[in-house]
């Protein structure tokens, strides 16, 4: 009899310890009191995404550090709330929950996968919070509460398309689209599929295919793009994700084709992917981003030794070796986006942020970068660059101009377009 | 009778002081819908308690039957959040026209009868087949794991028509009540009290019946009870479907208080989780099921909060001490400690 | 054929006299103007010997300017110093007044830019820089470019290059597209016939691809190339079903490899481990760690038998760890299966964060030279030595267990203590000892499949996980606790996976896998090999 007493006055001092946490902070929630100010952190600590999301804490982490050092923001120490989602989606929607309700950060920062935004994105659109995206992602989505630093499909599939079909990029002919079953690579072949056939390539000229997740076993794959390479110009538009990209690229040497008979361009393959990699067969291949680290700007120079000094000095693993890429890049970028727009508002108030950071420029470890005066999206420059054996890009193209963001592309939604200033979000032309 | 007015306090804190704590600003809504959460896996729970804690079967797929109450429900909620045009996954997926299977989602009430019919149905063919040939123990347990792995990698595809990896998510309304209302979160987190307040009355009922009784029994020696003329099999099938139902009944709630479910929710982890939380609690106690499922939803919130660097080595260590030393859970662990205390005759 | 060598020496001697001033002409603007495109046109069509030396430069992005003059860099001296050669008019290492190579940091060198574009224009003659290149490789690549360029000369260059070709592939790939221009070209009837016959006969990779498009065409033998090219292409399906058996023998032998200790340990113990992947993980981090340790910590240069050397060491380190296992928690839990199971899941829990904070994410092994490449059993049936390597390895412990069990005085005990644990008790075996005995034995073959796997894949905290579970069903679809029955169901789901994965996609291959063994178990639920006899009841 006494273990149900024991376990209800369990119940209870959960119960109460839950609300406790709540009650405590609803006195001074206000996050404007106090002697600092809270972002959240929602990358996957742990579980299958960890792999790449652990980067982008670390990022968000230097770039606090580094704005905590100069004084912090409106006078303000940042105090990141660190949680772990650990890979799981519900998880993911339960920590932005807590992070907005309990905690009352003034932004959030975080997610990797295009299920992991899904997740959250009912959380931040109820409880008007804000969250920094910092992955390309396959658009179509324009909310009022994210503010995406990756790429939209036009800076970056389009761009690279467009660079294998110049004249300087190959003057390529006929396109394999080859990607793993999720919503990245079958939105994003879908848009690449209507602008080549938009740019007069026949139907019979482009393949989809689709793999499942840790796929190993190319071979039957490899062999059909070497029959389709055969008798023409072709290349391959890879959106394979993680594990199943070495598989994929031995097979394609070994079954004797190379970059220069049919180049394969990556929109899934960064630096950090390919720090411990082996390196030998995907050297000579294509990626494109928007940034990489081989960018040799004072600027990018400064930033990359600066992270690497930053692993080091934490002991994470990899330490001095760590590399940075695309998304790392626009990790740390949204963490300074948001404190200049705090800066700029005088204020760390959801609206008054968001309301800043229209049309707000930065120097980026990539250069100058602006923030759209609509759709929350940032425009900034789009690289292609060449995979060098020690697993960094060598940057061959690069555009002139930031291309300006579209998240809803012109080529499969020709009457939607993006504004929250004229409009009110989406509209329809 | 001491031991019923503490179930009553039970019952009293979670639905009357909790409620009104947040009416008066005290608890915030979003710790009432976790605790909501929480006791959809309690009902699961109660299923595995059934079958593991007292008939002694290793069932490892407790996730699956989960996860298909949740996407029932949640085709029903997609289609009605969609209206007239296809679900947002669809579209990407160049799919032209609703599935065949999901047309009957858009009525509620066959939902409703559809998501408890579906996991009934499969346990029963499952079960029939493994429980036929004798399959127990060990090989119950991996058989079902192997066959939670390759359902979870059907679900994974896009071609099966449930959105893949991503699953199904953006829900807004059910029976016509926006899911963002605090008043509807309350309501789905009271419902969900109930049931499992129904749920632990019949598991009650159940286990001290007379065919609770064999139950246990079979547990204890299979051979005999087949030898005292009982038909072993109809009694595992019997408590197989019912701990399926439990599970569907925990995930129909589940979905639109969480407001998405994927695979993710299904995998092979995901199954031995929920058996964990069995172990944890005290199994072969039904208070031990909801405990362990309360109390080890509640750790992960916390852990993977406070702890989001070493939460695993908390919980990894949690789950093999409790194996080694304290094998009856923490009721049983509860249990030793407050009998000590009582003077010896 | 000498002659027709000697003949194109000549040839390319004439061209290169009459043409040299204005190559030289060509070669500055490339160095100094920023209109680069129509001189690196000229110097390619001109396929002046004497120049390619400088394109070859240019293809791998290594042209400079030193003193005005053309450069690249060669062998690096030090941290940041490079030996230099010039390019143009002569080919040579530059040395300083004292007759020492001179050496130069790269920032002393003025880079060439030269566009992508314009590098894509040396597509064309890559093939023939490279046909002469010393690699075999290199050389095959050669000569399938030179199929789609349209090189002047490009016959004649084949021919020579091919009359020196010593390596058996390149001289096939060679050969393959020499006949193909040739038929292209040829207008004779019969010749053509002669060709079609040659590819059929020669079958290189890209003859079907050829004669399927010669078949297309209203030329002269039209179909017979036709019915050629669907020859071939049945010869080309017979060998991949082959190639499919050979994937099945391997991935049952990775099975194999997992499920055996999984088993044994099973059969003795009555524990399933939940954490034999996790062992497996360990086995192939401590490959990994050997190899960092021996090149960068020790700075050893890399050899192959770091690999060799670390078999034994990762099984006996897994197998320690196994022992530790088993001693702080394992032997709370013999003969309480499931119980076992609950334990040492947390445990892989524990372990898989363990090398996550230890090691971070991703990590990889270097493959050994022997091990990589393939085995041409015929030109289109290789077989990768890695693949190989793993089932022989599976051979061989397998026969090693064999032994063990069944010739030693503890495989004796073991197998006592598995059939009746009281019983050899009485009997004065130690069971404790044998218990522990095993567990170490099981995680130390765990230990070695992790260290075979690095072959094959990365090293990934959770790699363990990727087989368990279908481990777990090799072990019991065999029959617990025995070896033979862990072999055939191991070979048995390889063989099933792979010929299912040919009709369907993997995942339906999967599903069919599964409700194929719980309709096999109708039959068997105690697996293929069962104890037989009363101690088998419960």
């Amino acid at each position: 009899m006494k273990t149900t007493r024991f376990l209800f006055f369990c119940f209870l001092l959960a119960a109460f310890a839950s609300c406790h946490n709540n009650a405590g902070k609803t006195g001074e929630n206000t996050t404007d009191n106090g002697e600092t100010v809270k972002i959240g952190v929602l990358h996957s600590l742990s579980g299958t995404m960890a792999i790449s999301e652990v980067s982008l804490r670390d990022a968000v982490q230097m770039a606090v550090d580094e704005i905590n050092a100069s004084g912090g923001v409106l006078g303000k120490k940042i105090e990141p709330v660190i949680v772990d989602p650990a890979s799981d989606w519900d998880l993911f929607a339960e920590k932005a929950k807590e992070l907005l309700i309990d905690k009352k950060v003034s932004a959030v920062f975080g997610c990797w996968t295009s299920v992991s935004r899904k997740s959250v994105l009912p959380v931040f659109e109820e409880n008007n919070g804000l969250l920094f995206y910092p992955v390309q992602y396959e658009g179509e989505e324009c909310s009022n509460n994210v503010i995406y630093t990756g790429a939209t499909p036009n800076q970056q599939l389009i761009p690279a398309a467009e660079y294998l079909m110049s004249e300087k990029g190959g003057g390529y002919k006929k396109f394999y689209l080859l990607g793993t079953d999720y919503v990245f690579p079958r939105t994003a072949n879908k848009i690449l599929k209507a602008y080549l056939l938009s740019k007069g390539v026949p139907n019979e000229n482009i393949i989809e295919e689709y793999t499942p997740f840790h796929h190993q076993d190319y071979q039957t794959i490899v062999s059909k793009i070497k029959r389709f390479a055969a008798d023409g110009k072709a290349c391959v538009l890879s959106t394979i994700n993680g594990d199943s990209n070495v598989p994929f690229y031995k097979e394609f040497a070994n079954q004797g084709l190379s970059s220069a008979t049919c180049p394969i361009m990556a929109f899934s393959v960064a630096e950090d992917e390919l720090r411990s990699m082996d390196t030998e067969f995907l050297v000579g291949h294509l990626a494109a981003w928007n940034y990489f680290q081989s960018n040799d700007s004072p600027e990018n120079k400064k930033f990359v030794e600066a992270f690497k000094a930053f692993c080091e000095k934490k002991g994470l693993p990899g330490g001095s070796k760590r590399v940075t890429d695309d998304p790392i890049c626009w990790a740390y970028t949204g963490v300074y986006l948001w404190a200049r727009a705090a800066t700029k508002a005088g204020s760390f108030d959801v609206n008054k942020v968001r309301t800043a950071l229209s049309g707000l420029e930065f120097d980026s470890p990539d250069g100058k970068v602006k923030m759209d005066v609509g759709n929350h999206h940032l425009a900034k420059p789009v690289m292609i660059g060449e995979i060098k054996p020690d697993g960094q890009f060598d940057i061959i193209s690069k555009t002139d101009n930031l291309v300006s963001p579209q998240p809803w592309s012109p080529l499969t939604s020709p009457d939607k377009d993006c504004d929250w200033v004229n409009h009110k979000g989406t509209y329809t032309k | 009778m001491e031991k019923k007015i503490y179930y009553l306090l039970f019952i009293a804190f979670f639905a009357l002081l909790l409620p009104a704590g947040h009416l008066m600003g005290w608890v915030s809504i979003n710790t009432i819908s976790l605790w909501g959460r929480y006791f959809c896996f309690a009902i699961a729970a109660l299923g595995i308690d059934l079958i593991w804690g007292y008939t002694g079967i290793l069932s490892m797929c407790q996730a699956f039957f989960f996860c298909l109450g949740s996407y029932g429900i949640a085709m029903h909620m997609l289609l009605k959040t969609s209206g007239s045009a296809l679900p947002e996954f669809m579209v990407w997926n160049k799919v032209e026209s609703l599935p065949f299977f999901w047309v009957p989602f858009q009525s509620f009430g066959l939902t409703l009868v559809l998501c408890l019919v579906i996991p009934s149905l499969l346990a029963f063919v499952i079960g029939y087949v493994l429980f036929r040939s004798r399959i127990k123990g060990v090989y119950m347990a991996i058989i079902t794991q192997a066959l939670a792995l390759a359902m979870w990698l059907l679900f994974l595809r896009n071609e099966t028509g449930l959105g893949g990896t991503n699953g199904l998510t953006d829900f807004k309304t059910l029976l016509g009540l926006p899911l963002s209302n605090t008043y509807v979160k309350l309501g789905l987190y009271l419902m969900s009290l109930l049931l499992l307040c129904v749920a632990y009355f019949a598991c009650y009922q159940i286990t001290h019946s007379k065919f609770g009784k064999v139950l246990q029994a079979i547990r204890d020696s299979e051979s005999r009870v087949s030898f005292t003329a009982y038909k072993v099999m109809d009694y595992k099938l019997a408590v197989f479907v019912v701990a399926a139902l439990l599970a569907a009944i925990g995930g129909m709630l589940y979905a639109p208080q969480t407001g998405i479910i994927t695979p993710g929710r299904m995998d092979v982890k995901a199954s031995v989780e929920m058996v964990m939380w069995v172990a944890l609690g005290g199994r072969g106690k039904l208070k031990g099921a909801v405990a362990g499922a309360l109390l080890v939803n509640f750790l992960y919130s916390i852990c993977t909060s406070l702890f989001p660097d070493s939460w695993l080595y908390i919980l990894g260590f949690l789950f093999v001490i409790t194996v080694l030393f304290f094998d009856k859970g923490f009721v049983g662990l509860m249990d030793n400690l407050t009998k000590r205390k009582e003077p010896c005759y | 054929m000498k002659n027709m060598l000697i003949a194109a020496l000549v040839l390319w001697t004439q061209w290169a006299m009459a043409a040299t001033d204005s190559t030289t002409i060509f070669v500055s603007q490339i160095l100094h103007d920023s209109e680069k495109t129509y001189a690196i046109q000229q110097l390619v069509a001109r396929q002046d010997p004497q120049t390619f030396a400088l394109l070859n430069a240019i293809n791998n992005k290594k042209l400079y300017l030193f003193n005005n003059e053309a450069v690249t860099t060669g062998e690096k001296n030090g941290t940041s110093s490079y030996e230099i050669y010039s390019l143009y008019p002569k080919n040579e290492l530059l040395v300083n007044k004292n007759g020492q190579p001179l050496h130069t940091s790269i920032d002393a060198l003025t880079v060439v830019e030269i566009s992508r574009a314009d590098r894509l224009l040396l597509n064309g003659i890559l093939p023939i820089l490279e046909l002469f290149s010393p690699e075999p490789a290199k050389r095959m690549l050669a000569y399938g470019q030179l199929k789609d360029s349209h090189a002047p000369h490009r016959i004649e260059m084949l021919q020579v290059a091919l009359a020196r070709e010593t390596n058996t592939d390149a001289l096939r790939a060679g050969k393959d597209i020499l006949y193909a221009i040739q038929l292209n070209t040829t207008t004779d009837a019969q010749t053509a016939k002669r060709y079609i016959d040659s590819l059929a006969e020669n079958w290189g990779d890209n003859a079907p691809v050829f004669l399927s498009a010669y078949a297309k065409s209203k030329k002269p033998f039209a179909d017979y190339a036709g019915q050629k090219a669907s020859s071939l292409e049945r010869k080309y399906d017979y060998l991949q079903k082959v190639q499919n058996l050979f994937s099945g023998l391997s991935l049952g032998s990775i099975l194999i490899l997992i499920a055996l200790g999984l088993s044994i340990v099973y059969g003795l113990a009555g524990i399933i481990n939940m954490a034999h992947g996790e062992f497996l993980m360990i086995g192939a981090y401590t490959t990994y760690c050997i190899q960092t340790l021996f090149t960068e910590v020790l700075k050893v240069p890399y050899t192959d038998l770091l690999f060799i050397i670390s078999l034994p060491l990762s099984f006996l380190v897994a197998g320690l760890l196994g022992l530790l296992l088993e001693r702080l928690v394992v032997r709370h839990l013999y003969a309480r299966p499931l119980e076992s199971l609950l334990a040492t899941w947390g445990v892989s829990l524990i372990l898989i964060q363990t090398a996550r904070s230890l090691f971070g994410d991703l990590t990889a092994v270097k493959t050994p030279a022997f091990l990589s490449g393939g085995l041409a059993v015929s030109p289109h049936l290789v077989l990768p030595y890695n693949r190989i390597f793993i089932i022989g390895l599976t051979a061989l412990i397998v026969l090693l267990t064999y032994l063990m069990l069944y010739k030693t005085r503890i495989g004796l005990q073991i197998r006592a203590v598995t059939q009746n644990r009281n019983m050899s008790a009485c009997l004065g075996i130690d069971t404790k000892k044998v218990a522990a005995l095993t567990f170490f034995f099981g995680s130390g073959l765990a230990g070695i499949a992790g260290c075979a796997m690095t072959l094959i894949g990365n090293v990934v905290p959770d790699m363990g996980q990727t087989y368990i579970v279908d481990s777990f069903l090799v072990v019991v679809t065999g029959g617990v606790g025995k070896i033979v029955g862990t072999i055939v169901s191991g070979l048995g789901i390889g063989f099933f996976t792979k010929i299912l994965e040919a009709f369907f996609q993997a995942v339906y291959g999967k599903v069919c896998i599964l409700l194929f063994i719980m309709l096999f178990m109708q039959y068997k639920p105690k697996g293929l090999f069962p104890y037989k006899g009363r101690l088998a009841e419960d």
